[in-house]
């Protein structure tokens, strides 16, 4: 038998990345914002998200993804709260959303008439930090039910963010959690990002994040490239 | 945790690269895995060993290089032409 080498020098998640690049240009010619929301299973990002319907869903045309390894249930929740597209990823095993499932789900969607497009990652902290959805902006969730230490025991998630959002902070009287050493734990990785403590069950705030969505789909929009007037 | 979607790209790679040849003509697939990657070598190889045994593969042997770095890349194929 006569073997041959072949060079190949190919980057295994160059096909995730070059889909990603047309998410996001998909994205940006519409001018619609989007979010990677990450953070570990049970943190609150349905919850969050069911806030943000309720308080935004008449103020902007919003569209989620959501990801799960099984059943349909956070759709169906979100579902509740708007008659617009809420598109179950279920991922059948794998641990993160990837690019070409957001592709499916950009294809159903009418993108000029949408403000907002959400993409609820799979809950995990490790995986779904390495694989670019065509996201603007990545948001991780970080509960005070869990250990101050996360950001620094997966620092990949949260080194990328564009926000970290405390949640559950109602129950802060009753854990031991610090938050001003978690927020130190999160400078660690990321100096600047910005972090807002929240509580999808008092409310305490949800106004700021309210503002931050409203700022990101207003920049979204002004970045949309202009028609040449001819 | 994703090692296994990791090496069905790496499979899809060497496949496409192989081409117009089978995959079974495959006989070894070089891997350099960056030393900055979140991968379990260990977890990958196991994955990578055995979808190179299974069909469309047939004896594809694997040879993994740990590199400096960040990126994980299919590095070369070797590929018997039958003659």
């Amino acid at each position: 038998m006569a073997v041959r080498r072949i060079e190949v020098r190919e980057r295994v998640m160059a096909r995730n990345d070059e889909i990603a690049a047309t998410v996001r240009d998909r994205l940006a010619a519409a001018g619609v914002a989007s979010l990677n929301l990450m953070s570990s299973p049970g943190a609150g990002k349905t919850l969050l998200l069911e806030r943000t319907l309720q308080a935004l869903g008449r103020e902007l045309a919003i569209a989620i993804a959501t990801g799960d390894v099984q059943t349909e249930n956070d759709a169906v929740r979100l579902a509740r709260h708007t008659d617009r597209l809420v598109h179950a990823v279920v991922t059948n095993g794998a641990c993160h959303l990837d690019a070409l499932q957001v592709t499916s789900a950009l294809d159903q969607l009418d993108l000029p008439a949408t403000d907002l497009v959400i993409l609820e990652n799979v809950g995990n902290l490790v995986c779904p930090a390495s694989w670019d959805l065509g996201e603007q902006q990545r948001v991780v969730l970080f509960t005070t039910t869990e250990g101050e230490d996360k950001p620094v025991k997966y620092p990949k998630a949260f080194q990328r963010a564009d926000l970290v959002i405390m949640t559950k902070v109602d129950l802060l009287p009753y854990l031991p959690f610090d938050a001003d050493v978690a927020e130190r734990h999160v400078r660690e990785v990321n100096p600047t990002v910005p972090i807002l403590r929240t509580s999808a069950t008092s409310g305490e705030g949800l106004d700021a994040w309210y503002d931050w969505l409203r700022a990101r789909v207003a920049g979204a929009r002004r970045l949309v490239p202009q028609p040449t007037g001819t | 945790m994703h090692e296994f979607s990791v090496a069905l790209e790496i499979c899809r790679i060497a496949e496409a690269q192989a081409a117009p040849r089978p995959a079974s003509a495959i006989v070894s697939v070089g891997v350099e895995i960056g030393e900055g990657t979140d991968l379990v070598v260990e977890n990958l190889n196991f994955c990578l060993e055995t979808l190179l045994a299974s069909p469309p593969f047939e004896r594809a042997a694997l040879a993994v290089e740990r590199v400096p770095g960040n990126d994980l890349r299919v590095a070369w194929l070797e590929v018997d032409d039958g003659r």
